[in-house]
C-alpha cells in the first residue's frame, strides 16, 4: 500500500511549512509537495492606508528582512512622488540593504545551515543543532554572531534601531550620515572582512565532501533572475533585472523593474497559501526560474570588489561546464561570496567623500497613481507594486517576495532529494532531515512568502496512496 | 557593566511595548545619574542571537516583557536559568533562557539572570499605547527594577 510521509514542522527556516511526500507501493517516492501553511493577507489590508504608511507597514512583514521591505516600499513610494532620490541617500540605503545582507546571511549560513554542513545530516539530531556547532567548533559559532551583530549595529547606526528602523523615507533618507557614525561603522568592517573570508575559505575545505548533496539538492535547469547594474555586475538596490537561461544565454536584460508584469506571472495551487511566479513567456509551470545569491552570481558578469570577485571565479568552477551553477546545494557558497561582497561594497560607499552630503530627501507630493519598487533582498528579487487614488490612500497592492519566486524550484528540488535518498520502505530520520536542508538553501522566509504572521516551525508527513497519513515528523 | 537591562516587546502592539518603553525611562533616569551606577539598558523589538555577546559582558541581566497571563497590571519577577530547550523560534526570536544557554556555550558561563513581567490587557495590532492599567504601574515596575540593580542576587524569586 502506498503512503504519505510528512516532515511538520520543517525546521530551522523562517515560517510555517509541511512537506508531503506520496509513496507508491514500491515505496518510492511519486509525488513531492511543499505547502505554506499560513495566511495574513497584507496586500489586502494595506487598502485604504496613506501610500506613505506602506513603508511602515509592509516592514511589519517580516522581523528578519524588515529593511528589504523597508527599501522596495520606499522606492515604489519614490515612483509615485516621481522623484530621483540625491545620490549620497543612495548610497546611504544601499550600505542598509548590504548590512542587512549580512546579517540575514550570517544568520542562515552559520545558525540554520551550518549544523547540517558541520556534524552532517545523519548526525543525531539531538545534537544536529546550534549548540552542537557550539561544541563542535566554538569560533564558527562565535563568528556567526560577531558577523550578524556588525550587520545588525550598522542598521541600527543608520536606522536608529535594529529592527523595523524608519530612517529610510520617500524621497531618500531622513537623517544625512555624521563622521562619526561613518568612522564608527567603518572600525568594525575590517574584523568582519577577516571573518567572512576565514570561512569561505574554511567552507570550501568542506565542499568537496558534498559532491552527492550538490548533486541531488535542486540541480536542474531552471532560468534565474536578478538586479543588475547598468554595466552588468552585481546589485542589490537599483539597476535593471536580468534572466539567464540554464545554458547561460541572456534571455531578458536591462529590463527596467517596472515592465516586471510583462516578465512575471504568478499562478496558484491549492496546496500552498505561497503563490507560484513563473516567466510569463514559456508559460506555467515551463517558466520556473530562482532568484537569490545563487540566481545573483549566476546573472552577474562581475561583483565589482576585489576579493568577491576572486571568490566569484572560483564559484564558477564549482561545476564542470561554464553555464550557470545549476545545484541550488551552492546557495550557501554564493552567500558567503556575497557577505564578502557587501563588507567590501559598505567599506568602499563609506570612504566616499560625498557619503556625509547634508541633501540626502527629495520632496513631493503623490505625481503618479502607480508606483513599483523593487530591490534585491537577502533571499532575492523583492517587488512592491501599488496603487493609489487622487487622495493617495492605496487601492490595490501586489507584493512579490524572493521566497516566492523561489516556490517552484523549492517544490521541485525536494521532489529530487526524496527520489535519490528517501527508501520509502525504510524511512530513517537522515533521508528526511536532507528533505528539509534542500528548503534551507533556500533560505526561504515564509513569513514574507505569506506576508504571513506566526511561529516557525516546519512538518514533513508521508501519506499512503489513499491519502492517509501514515507517519508525521513535527519538530520546532 | 555590572548590570544589563534588556526591555523587549513590539511598540506597536499595546503592552506588548511594555518591556521597550520601560527600558526607555531607564535610559532616560540613567542620563540624568537617577539610576544606580554600572546599569546599561537596551529596548528590542525581539530578542535575538547577537545580544549574546552583551550578556557574556554582563554579570547580571534582567529582561523585561508583558505577560499574558495573570492580572492585568501584575509585576512579576523571577530568575532565569540557561535552558538550551526552551521555546524559540531561531530566526526571529529567542527565549531568554535559549539566549542564556547559547551564552553558556560559547563563553563557558552565563550571567546571574532575572525576568520581570508585567501583566498586560491589550495587545490590538496598530497601538501605540498601553492600556491605563498597565500605564499605571509603571512606577512600580521602575522601583522592581531599581532594586534588581542594587541588591544581590539572593532576593527575589517572587
Amino acid at each position: 500500500m502506498s503512503r504519505t510521509i510528512s516532515i511538520e514542522p520543517v525546521t530551522r527556516i523562517e515560517g510555517h511549512a509541511r512537506i508531503t511526500l506520496q509513496l507508491a507501493d514500491t515505496g518510492e517516492v511519486e509525488d513531492a509537495k511543499f505547502h505554506l501553511t499560513q495566511f495574513r493577507g497584507f496586500e489586502k489590508f494595506c487598502e485604504g492606508r496613506p501610500y506613505r504608511e506602506m513603508p511602515a507597514l509592509t516592514a511589519r512583514t517580516c522581523g528578519i528582512c524588515p529593511v528589504s521591505h523597508l527599501l522596495a516600499s520606499n522606492k515604489a513610494c519614490d515612483d509615485l512622488l516621481a522623484v530621483t532620490i540625491p545620490p549620497t541617500a543612495e548610497k546611504l540605503r544601499r550600505i542598509m540593504n548590504l548590512a542587512q545582507l549580512l546579517q540575514s546571511h550570517a544568520l542562515s549560513f552559520f545558525h540554520l545551515s551550518s549544523p547540517d554542513l558541520l556534524l552532517g545530516w545523519d548526525s543525531d539530531p539531538a545534537q544536529r543543532n546550534i549548540f552542537g556547532v557550539m561544541r563542535a567548533d566554538p569560533q564558527l559559532a562565535k563568528n556567526g554572531i560577531r558577523l550578524r551583530q556588525i550587520g545588525q549595529t550598522i542598521i541600527e547606526t543608520l536606522g536608529g534601531k535594529k529592527i523595523h528602523p524608519t530612517w529610510v523615507v520617500p524621497g531618500g533618507v531622513n537623517e544625512p550620515l555624521t563622521a562619526e557614525k561613518r568612522d564608527a561603522m567603518l572600525a568594525m568592517l575590517p574584523e568582519a572582512l577577516t571573518i567572512a573570508k576565514d570561512t569561505y575559505a574554511f567552507y570550501k575545505t568542506l565542499v568537496p565532501k558534498f559532491q552527492d548533496e550538490a548533486s541531488h539538492f535542486g540541480t536542474m535547469k531552471t532560468l534565474f533572475l536578478s538586479l543588475v547594474s547598468p554595466d552588468g555586475h552585481l546589485e542589490h538596490c537599483n539597476g535593471y533585472l536580468r534572466i539567464k537561461d540554464a545554458e547561460g544565454r541572456i534571455v531578458e536584460d536591462m529590463v527596467p523593474p517596472g515592465e516586471y508584469p510583462r516578465l512575471i506571472g504568478e499562478a496558484v495551487e491549492d496546496f500552498s497559501y505561497m503563490k507560484f511566479p513563473y516567466y510569463k513567456p514559456l508559460g506555467y509551470p515551463k517558466g520556473i526560474y530562482r532568484v537569490g545569491p545563487l540566481a545573483r552570481l549566476n546573472n552577474a558578469d562581475a561583483c565589482g570588489t576585489p576579493y568577491a570577485d576572486v571568490a566569484l571565479a572560483e564559484f564558477h568552477t564549482l561545476q564542470e561546464d561554464s553555464g550557470p551553477i545549476a545545484s541550488s546545494f551552492h546557495y550557501h557558497y554564493a552567500r558567503l561570496v556575497e557577505i564578502i561582497y557587501a563588507i567590501e561594497s559598505m567599506q568602499r560607499l563609506l570612504k566616499a567623500p560625498s557619503i556625509l552630503d547634508t541633501r540626502v530627501r527629495a520632496r513631493a507630493r503623490g505625481n503618479k497613481s502607480e508606483g513599483i519598487g523593487v530591490s534585491e533582498a537577502p533571499r532575492g528579487t523583492l517587488m512592491h507594486h501599488y496603487k493609489i487614488d487622487d487622495e493617495g490612500l492605496i487601492t490595490w497592492v501586489n507584493l512579490i517576495i524572493a521566497t516566492g519566486h523561489n516556490n517552484l524550484a523549492m517544490n521541485r528540488s525536494i521532489k529530487q532529494v526524496a527520489d535519490a535518498y528517501v527508501d520509502g520502505t525504510d524511512v530513517k530520520e537522515g533521508m528526511l532531515n536532507r528533505v528539509e536542508a534542500v528548503i534551507r538553501c533556500y533560505d526561504p522566509c515564509l513569513s514574507c512568502a505569506s506576508h504571513a504572521f506566526g511561529q516557525m516551525p516546519m512538518v514533513v508527513e508521508i501519506a499512503n496512496a489513499a491519502g492517509e497519513v501514515v507517519r508525521r515528523i513535527a519538530r520546532g | 557593566m555590572t548590570t544589563l537591562i534588556i526591555g523587549y516587546g513590539s511598540p506597536i502592539r499595546g503592552d506588548d511595548a511594555v518591556g521597550p518603553l520601560l527600558a526607555d525611562r531607564i535610559a532616560g533616569r540613567i542620563e540624568q545619574g537617577a539610576w544606580p551606577a554600572g546599569t546599561e539598558v537596551q529596548a528590542r523589538h525581539i530578542l535575538t542571537a547577537e545580544l549574546v555577546e552583551d550578556l557574556h559582558r554582563a554579570a547580571r541581566v534582567v529582561f523585561i516583557d508583558a505577560a499574558a497571563g495573570g492580572t492585568p497590571g501584575e509585576i512579576r519577577t523571577r530568575r532565569v536559568q540557561p535552558d538550551p530547550g526552551a521555546p524559540s523560534t531561531m530566526a526571529h526570536f529567542h527565549d531568554p533562557r535559549e539566549l542564556l544557554a547559547w551564552c553558556e556555550g560559547l563563553y563557558g558561563a552565563a550571567p546571574e539572570a532575572w525576568l520581570v513581567t508585567v501583566s498586560g490587557a491589550a495587545w490590538d495590532y496598530g497601538h501605540f499605547d498601553l492600556s491605563p492599567t498597565v500605564q499605571a504601574v509603571l512606577p512600580a515596575a521602575l522601583e522592581v527594577l531599581a532594586d534588581l540593580c542594587v541588591h544581590e542576587a539572593a532576593a527575589i524569586d517572587t
